[in-house]
């Protein structure tokens, strides 16, 4: 573990921790590469602008999802909830909607319903003490139960078209899922890796005590970490209603699985400290591109999972092998 | 170091290219008896015995083809993508295999892809835009919802690709609204199954007595419209019916469920039951009460225990229906699609059968 010094590490330990960094991104990025390079030789479709235009599309939602669960991750927490969250946010708007709310409107309430359930989920961990597994365990199963409950089940849809606008393919390159993602995880490296937030994650998830000991409120800043990881699942549910035209109670199942590897396979430590929103997004890029490429391929969706669960054990086991021997030496 | 790194990148690509090159056509062909067509066109099979000398499939088989006719061209030689559920499930295992071995037959190519679970409604439309890559000619789909797939469709019509359905619709209006449009929509009348389980329990009881009916998921189409079939059946030929029980498809659940109704019904004639599972967890309960030749029990979906069930003379019957055939209906509904073919009938139906002790021999190579 690195030493802290208000929540920084050790300026000895600065260039070190530069080229562990690095070395593992390398590591991810020549994954990504050898897929591409393997898909375009295998399929003359993959390299088309509309298949690059379609992984970017298929990532938007996981890419949002999982910037939020970095900040949670790195401090040394999990969020189970978010799929629940994905859920609950996108038929909150709806439901608005239909009862004649303005769209924009509609798209705050929801946005916000996300934050304040992550936010009740990060208060009860720094104050009541529950390990934040057992919270968002929980909060998983009564946001998904009560969206079911007020629901009936049944999805809501049919949504005006300055709504659906945002989940639109779009023309171009670029279509609003995609900015949007963009967008959050832009914002995210700058919160992360820039901002007094992003360094009290860090020191959260490396030393807690000793952050406390410094007297910072551990409270406040764990209940933005959680905050932010419930507003990107409402981002994500926001998107996914727009592209689908439809709230789904059952929407976001096990997304949050998805999310965690993404983190973990971006580099982010599952113990909390370490990792990054570029490491996070290269990893969701490689899902992606996996995803795709199986799809292009023509090749059964059960050996998605079998590879997804493959690339994580095999990316993990290796940096994990290499921090063990940076430690021993 | 390095070297390390990449080998082990490796293993994982030498994975997706040994899968890749695995996909072996199918051999086994329903050989499908000549299509003399005798079956009314909306391929209603009723519960009557299979004729002289055709297994029940091979009829089913028949009634389907002359359904769909004029049937499709071969040997054209076109591509067509096929999109179910999860594979987790054997229903879908034995629809790809109707998809593949109809292909085959015809003379086409068809590449079926599945999501990762039931609920993956993202997932199945991601696997859709991605086949829209491709040059397909057709995609038939089993939509998870009957909205996820609506952007999709769109998307394939303004490419000029034929999209038809296959088990779930698509919501009409949602897809008006969305400016898109199918060219054929194939199911199984859900209704129509649970009004022939009841009426199977009203021919056995000679038309009297007490009945109840158990129902799966609330809310999941097929589930709600077995039920209502069986309640219309039921309340038609004016038998009493108890307050319908929800089984969740699950079937410990249903054994609970059928040992507290018993014990208050001792007069329980009939029951009719929303899949086999929750049919098979009654006559364990009733099995356990020693009730169960008082009270009649059918089932939905002949899955193999079901079939093993009445053989051995436990469960009275099981409403089959055919995931072969949905696979080849959907394959040639596409290529009549891709032909120009209007089809005059909104909604296509796959045979159905009921299975009990008199026909279940009949029924061997049902798939």
């Amino acid at each position: 573990m690195e030493k802290l010094r208000d929540g920084k590490p050790d300026n000895n330990f600065w260039t070190a921790i530069l080229w562990q960094k690095y070395a593992a991104r390398l590591l991810l990025i020549l994954v990504l590469l050898a897929m591409a390079v393997f898909l375009s030789l295998r399929s003359p479709f993959f390299l088309r602008p509309n298949n690059i235009k379609n992984i970017l599309n298929q990532m938007s939602a996981y890419l949002t999802l999982s910037v939020g669960m970095s900040f949670v991750i790195v401090s040394g927490g999990i969020d189970l909830s978010v799929g629940s969250i994905i859920a609950a946010s996108a038929v909150a708007a709806g439901a608005a909607m239909k009862a004649g709310l303005p769209v924009g409107a509609a798209i705050l309430l929801g946005l916000l319903l996300g934050a304040l359930i992550g936010a009740v989920s990060g208060l009860i961990i720094s104050r009541v003490g529950i390990n934040a597994l057992i919270v968002t365990l929980s909060m998983m199963s009564i946001v998904r139960g009560s969206t079911i409950l007020l629901t009936n089940g049944k999805p809501i849809f049919g949504f005006a078209k300055d709504f659906t606008w945002w989940g639109s393919a779009g023309d171009g390159l670029i279509n609003p899922p995609i900015a949007i993602s963009f967008g959050v995880l832009i914002l995210g490296a700058l919160a992360l890796e820039r901002t007094k937030l992003g360094r009290y994650t860090f020191a959260m998830g490396s030393n807690e005590d000793a952050l406390r000991k410094t007297g910072v409120n551990i409270c406040l800043y764990k209940i933005c970490v959680y905050a932010i990881s419930g507003l990107c699942a409402a981002i994500t549910g926001f998107i996914l209603a727009a592209r689908l035209n439809t709230a789904e109670p059952l929407a976001g199942s096990g997304y949050e699985m998805d999310a965690i590897a993404a983190v973990v396979l971006g580099g982010t430590s599952i113990r909390g400290g370490s990792g990054s929103i570029g490491g996070t997004f290269i990893a969701c890029l490689i899902f992606a591109v996996m995803r795709n490429g199986l799809n292009i391929l023509s090749i059964s969706s059960n050996y998605q999972q079998l590879l997804a669960g493959l690339i994580i054990m095999v990316a993990v086991g290796v940096s994990e092998l290499r921090r063990g021997r940076a430690r021993e030496i | 170091m390095k070297k390390r790194l990449i080998s082990l990148a490796l293993v994982a690509l030498i994975l997706i290219s040994l899968s890749a090159c695995g996909g072996s056509p199918p051999q086994s062909g329903a050989q499908a008896g000549a299509a003399q067509s005798g079956a009314q066109s909306g391929a209603q099979a009723g519960g009557s015995a299979p004729s002289v000398g055709a297994t029940a499939f091979e009829q089913a088989n028949a009634e389907l083809e002359a359904a769909i006719a004029p049937l499709p061209e071969k040997g054209t030689g076109v591509k067509i993508g096929a999109i179910e559920s999860t594979l987790a499930n054997s229903f879908w295992i034995t629809m790809q295999e109707g998809y593949e071995d109809a292909a085959a037959e015809w003379g086409v190519e068809v590449d079926v892809m599945a999501t990762e679970s039931e609920t993956d409604i993202q997932g199945q439309l991601n696997i859709m835009s991605d086949m829209l890559v491709k040059d397909y000619a057709a995609i038939a789909v089993s939509p998870l919802t009957e909205q996820n797939m609506i952007p999709g469709i769109a998307q394939a019509n303004q490419s000029g690709v034929a999209v038809v359905a296959v088990g779930n619709g698509v919501n009409e209006e949602a897809m008006a609204a969305a400016g898109a449009s199918i060219a054929a929509f194939i199911t199984s009348d859900f209704k129509a199954q649970g009004a022939l389980g009841a009426e199977f329990v009203i021919a056995k009881n000679g038309g009297a007595g007490k009945v109840a009916v158990i129902e799966g998921i609330p809310g999941a189409t097929q589930s709600d419209a077995r039920r209502d079939g069986a309640l219309e059946t039921f309340a038609a030929a004016g038998l009493e019916v108890l307050p319908v029980q929800t089984g969740n498809f699950d079937r410990q659940t249903s054994y609970d469920l059928m040992s507290a109704l018993i014990d208050a019904n001792p007069d329980l004639a009939g029951v009719t039951c929303g899949n086999d599972v929750m049919a098979l967890g009654v006559v364990e309960a009733l099995k356990d009460k020693n009730m169960l030749d008082k009270v009649t029990v059918v089932g939905v979906d002949f899955i193999e225990e079901a079939k093993a069930s009445i053989e051995a003379g436990e469960l009275d019957a099981s409403v089959a229906m055919s995931p072969y055939l949905f696979g080849k209906a959907g394959l040639l509904c596409a290529l009549k699609a891709i032909e120009g073919h209007e089809f005059p009938e909104a909604v296509i139906w796959t045979p159905l059968s009921l299975v009990s002790a008199e026909n279940v021999a009949g029924m061997d190579g049902w798939k």
